[in-house]
This record gives C-alpha cells, sequence and structure tokens, in this order.
C-alpha cells in the first residue's frame, strides 16, 4: 500500500536533511539538500527558495522533480515525485517556512545564510516507500489523547480570570509544558497583551506583543499555528518583540533566554482572531506535529470558551456599598499621563492603554465621590474610556489591571464581587495627579 | 575527459559523507538514491559508487539507459557538499573490495551520526541499511565538480574537464 502524504509529516520536520533531484532541460540530473520541505496539505509539499540555485533554475525550466525524505527516527527513506506549481513570497505558507526555517539553520549553525526568499510550492503525484522492510520509528505520544487530558484538566470554569490560569496549567498535565503565555489582541487589533503566563519567574501580565512580529505576532496576524523545532538565534524569531517607542515604558515578556522548541498557536473563534497561546521547551523539538494539532483544536476551543463568557450579561448595577476601613499611611503618589493613559505609582509603571484609563477613571470617581463598588455596564456606558463594542475586551482589560495591580501595587485591589461588579479596595490613601 | 580530484576532494568523498545519486529516468522524471560507499581510483579521475539494487532500481534503470549522473556528498558535521557530474556511469564486477568499502563506510558514518547525538539504535539501524548485500557498483568518470556547501556560494564550479 502506498504511504500518504500525512503518515510522512515526521519527515517534514526537518529533523533529517531531505535531497532534490531535478533535471536541466538538457537532460543534465542535479540532486541538492534541501533545508525544508514542508507539508502544507495531502497533496502538497513546499520546498524553501533560498538561493537562485540550479535547482530553482531546473525546475522552472522542467517541472518535475523527485525528493527524497527520512524519517527521524527510524531512518527510513521515502521518495516523493513531486510536480513545482509557483511561488509564494507572502502569504501563511511563506510566513510559517520563514519562522520554521529560522529555526532548521539556526540547529544547523546555518543562521547567517538561510534566508527565505519564497515557498516553492509542489504537487505531490507519487510516493515510493523505499525501506519498507524496516521498522517504523516509535509512535509519539498520541496527541488526542494529550487533548483529551488537558481538556479534562480545564473543566469548568465560571469566569474569564480562571479561565486564563487554568487553560495554561492544564498543559503541564496535558503535554507536559511547564512555559506557557496566553496573549489576547486588544481592541486596536494591532497588539496583543499578556493576560495570563505559566512557568515564569515574573507573570509577565500586561507585556505587549506587536502584530506580526515574532512568532507570536506571526501566529496572529497569519492566523496559523507556528511551530519551532530548534533554538534559533534570529532576533526576528524571538517569540515577540516590541515595536512602538522603545523609550516608552514597558512590562518586559518573561520567556525563556533560549528556547529549543516553540509553538504559537491562534485563538480563533469562526474567523475572528482572539489572541494567541504560546508555549516553549528547552528541549529540542518537543512539539510534533500532533502537538499542533491538538494544540490548535485546543486554542479554538479556548476561543469559544472567552467569547462565550463574553457573551453573558453583566448584571445591572454596582453591588451595595460596604461600610470602607479608614486608611492611613503615606499616600500612593498616583500620575497619569492623558496621551498614552499610562498610569505610574510612586514613579513605577503600572499600565497603560484601555486599562489605564480604567485605572484612572475608577479612582477619580473614588477620590470624588467616595465610591468603592462599580460596574462593568456603568464603564461601557462612561463617554472618559471610549471603550470598544467587544464585551470581553473590557472584561479581559480588568483582569489585566488587576493582576497588575496584584504584581505591582497590592495596596491598591480590584476585587470581583458579582458578574460584572468589583470592588476597589485601598490599603494607602491615594495623591492623584493627572499630566 | 575527466577532472582530476584533489587528494583532498578523494579524501572527502571517502569520509563520514552522506552520498546521493541522482539521474534521469527514461520518462524524463529525476530520480534519487542513497549511496553505500564510494572508491575514489588512485589515479584520482574516477569513481566507483555502491548502490543497493532494490534501493536504486529507478536510478540504476536510468543509468541502464545511457543517461547522466549526479552524485553528492555531504559531511553531516559540517555541512560542506560537493557535487560531481558525469555523462553516465556504467556497471562494474562488485569486487570483495566494494564490499570492504562499504562496510567501513557504513561504520564511518554511524560513527560520525552517533557523535551528533543519534540513538545507538538508530545508528545500528542505519548501519544494517546501508550494508545490504545486494550492492552494484557503478563506475564514473567526474566531468564537473561543484561546491554544493549551504550557502550564496552553493554552485560553484570547482573543476571542469
Amino acid at each position: 500500500m502506498k504511504p500518504t502524504l500525512e503518515s510522512l509529516r515526521a519527515c517534514l520536520d526537518g529533523a533529517v536533511p531531505s535531497v532534490v533531484a531535478t533535471c536541466s532541460p538538457d537532460g543534465t540530473p542535479n540532486v541538492a539538500y534541501a533545508s525544508q520541505v514542508h507539508y502544507v496539505d495531502a497533496e502538497h509539499v513546499a520546498l524553501s527558495f533560498q538561493f537562485f540555485s540550479k535547482t530553482r533554475e531546473n525546475v522552472l525550466a522542467h517541472p518535475y522533480a523527485e525528493v527524497q525524505v527520512i524519517e527521524p527516527g527510524s531512518f527510513r527513506h521515502y521518495r516523493l515525485k513531486v510536480r513545482y506549481l509557483r511561488t509564494e513570497t507572502a502569504g501563511p505558507l511563506f510566513e510559517y517556512m520563514k519562522a520554521q526555517l529560522a529555526g532548521i539553520a539556526a540547529q544547523s549553525g546555518m543562521d547567517k545564510v538561510f534566508v527565505l526568499r519564497g515557498a516553492d510550492l509542489y504537487q505531490v503525484v507519487d510516493i515510493v516507500d523505499v525501506d519498507p522492510h524496516l521498522p517504523p520509528a516509535p509512535q509519539p505520544p498520541d496527541a488526542l489523547l494529550r487533548l483529551r487530558r488537558t481538556l479534562d484538566q480545564l473543566g469548568a470554569c465560571d469566569d474569564l480570570a480562571r479561565l486564563a490560569d487554568r487553560a495554561l496549567a492544564a498543559l503541564t498535565p496535558g503535554f507536559g509544558i511547564h512555559h506557557a503565555l496566553l496573549t489576547l489582541l486588544d481592541e486596536t487589533g494591532g497588539t496583543l497583551y499578556t493576560l495570563a503566563s505559566l512557568g515564569y519567574s515574573a507573570s509577565g501580565v500586561g507585556a505587549e506583543v506587536a502584530l506580526g512580529e515574532g512568532l507570536i505576532g506571526v501566529a496572529a496576524r497569519e492566523k496559523i499555528a507556528v511551530r519551532i523545532n530548534y533554538r534559533t538565534g534570529d532576533y526576528t524569531y524571538q517569540a515577540a518583540l516590541r515595536g512602538g517607542d522603545p523609550t516608552a515604558p514597558r512590562i518586559p515578556l518573561p520567556l525563556l533566554g533560549n528556547p529549543h522548541s516553540q509553538i504559537a498557536v491562534p485563538l480563533l473563534h469562526g474567523e475572528r482572531l482572539l489572541g494567541v497561546l504560546y508555549a516553549e521547551s528547552e528541549q529540542d523539538a518537543f512539539f510534533n506535529h500532533t502537538d499542533e494539532d491538538a494544540l490548535v483544536i485546543y486554542g479554538r476551543h479556548l476561543a469559544a470558551l472567552i467569547a462565550q463568557f463574553a457573551a453573558l450579561s453583566d448584571d445591572a448595577e454596582p453591588g451595595p456599598a460596604a461600610p470602607e476601613p479608614c486608611v492611613s499611611g503615606v499616600p500612593l503618589a498616583v500620575r497619569y499621563f492623558a496621551h498614552d493613559h499610562s498610569v505610574f505609582i510612586d514613579n513605577d509603571y503600572l499600565i497603560k492603554g484601555v486599562a489605564g484609563s480604567i485605572l484612572w477613571t475608577l479612582l477619580n470617581e473614588h477620590a470624588t465621590c467616595g465610591r468603592h463598588d462599580f460596574c462593568n455596564r456603568e464603564l461601557r456606558r462612561d463617554p472618559r474610556l471610549a471603550l470598544p463594542d467587544f464585551g470581553d475586551n473590557l472584561e479581559t482589560r480588568l483582569i489585566l489591571l488587576q493582576r497588575r495591580l496584584a504584581d505591582r501595587c497590592p495596596a491598591i485591589a480590584l476585587e470581583k464581587t458579582g458578574r460584572g461588579r468589583f470592588h476597589l479596595r485601598l490599603d494607602r490613601p491615594l495623591a492623584l495627579e493627572a499630566r | 575527459m575527466s577532472v582530476l580530484l584533489t587528494a583532498d576532494q578523494a579524501a572527502f568523498l571517502q569520509g563520514p559523507v552522506s552520498m546521493n545519486v541522482g539521474a534521469v529516468g527514461r520518462d524524463g522524471w529525476p530520480c534519487v538514491c542513497r549511496a553505500q560507499g564510494v572508491l575514489v581510483a588512485r589515479d584520482r579521475r574516477a569513481l566507483t559508487v555502491l548502490l543497493s539494487s532494490a534501493r536504486g532500481h529507478a536510478v540504476l534503470d536510468a543509468l541502464d539507459a545511457g543517461n547522466g549522473i549526479s552524485t553528492v556528498f555531504s559531511r553531516p558535521a559540517t555541512h560542506a557538499t560537493l557535487q560531481l557530474k558525469a555523462s553516465g556511469a556504467t556497471r562494474t564486477p562488485l569486487s570483495a573490495a566494494h564490499r570492504a568499502v562499504n562496510t567501513r563506510y557504513a561504520a564511518m558514518l554511524g560513527a560520525e551520526l552517533g557523535t551528533l547525538g543519534y540513538s545507538e539504535t538508530l545508528v545500528a539501524g542505519l548501519i544494517e541499511m546501508l550494508t545490504s548485500d545486494d550492492l552494484v557498483a557503478l563506475r564514473l568518470t567526474p566531468e564537473i565538480i561543484f561546491d554544493q556547501t549551504p550557502g550564496p556560494a552553493a554552485g560553484r564550479v570547482l573543476a571542469r574537464a
């Protein structure tokens, strides 16, 4: 029985180099090593186009080639008879291969010479199993079982904050993942911000990633899962780069300094991107293609749950006001910069953007009216905030704010008192100053 | 006419390199097969490449038809790669020396891969695969040699007949 292309995906991860045979118009054969043979779908592979090589010259003139791939765990060889179709120089396939090539290049010490110019797309017309007598590679862990275990661990979550934490925590018993981030797309659609993290010394909550930059940004912009199997020194494939003004206040991402394996999976609800789930490991080839499949499903599941929370209606009014203890001590100096809605507490950066704006509004309400209890609904109607329509955005911004305060300024706390209701707890007096 | 391999090139080809042979089938479709050892002639103007007749069926058929041959040799530890081409190759009787070359080559490549982190089981499997008993010896006289080491200089002609 002929092997299917799907059954050869382990051969297409770049672990063992593949070779490609082509032929020039005068019938001269050429054999070259292919840095990357990428699985596209059940009938297509793509080869990386890095240099104007003889292979490329040949297939442009005579589009028939044979690619020999090797199963890493068994050294079984397979030959793919392929026909060149076209070259893609932008879009999801190109971006995925570019990211993955960075990993392959670094693994083979070729960081400086491997630059992707295009993804050459080939139709696979036949597959030959060269070594049918050799034993197959050991089976990788069952990704479906891993996914099921992860979902069992995730269980039922009754609010978004718990979901964010459990979504990451469940990856440890499920997939053996110990380092992960959950990032969500902000209201501008141009930046992702970290809502939760797993396994780092600092939480990194609030840290931002620009769309299209780094592995997380590419996964978000292209709405594709991107997996790198080997350590890459290519800075553009660090999990994230931060665009914009380098002098602006920032929260650092708490990533591993030298990850050997990385995966970024979009959180897609229908066609709508809600964020990116990112995981990394210090082991080479930690995530295989079946893990990628399973994590893509997990990403869709999480996105559906996030969207479901967003669709729940808020309680109508703030909760009843409870008596507040008098606070004393040296006032906290809270400074607000209107141009980017950033908030500093005792000169330390806390938060900016929508979350900064919400905090400033709450603190002012408290200062002028003595209020401690608030509800989401009034924030949505507040003209000072100009919130977008997406309900989940407000809720996630409140979680972000709550976590940043817990990280950086426990004297100010937001405590949930019901669906869409929360209480502002202050342990120190405040001195508010707007600039 | 054939090219004269340098002593270094001859040593490289007979070292712990991964080797593959390409040809163009009777139907015009290129084909490729892993080779299982090489012997450089004393005058360094010819090579004998060893293939498994089962694994190399398509390549052998293409060469029997009188088509051209390409051989590529790449050292896994350094990625240094050479490609040698000839307008054809002919079968030559398999000798005891060829079998010895094959055994030595499989052990040498296995040891090289072992130093690169491949498991003992995997290396043992590779050695078994490369020491098949259906070897065919192909003799060719290279007419052109290319540097095929990955990078912008890949494809540079090192020697031409």
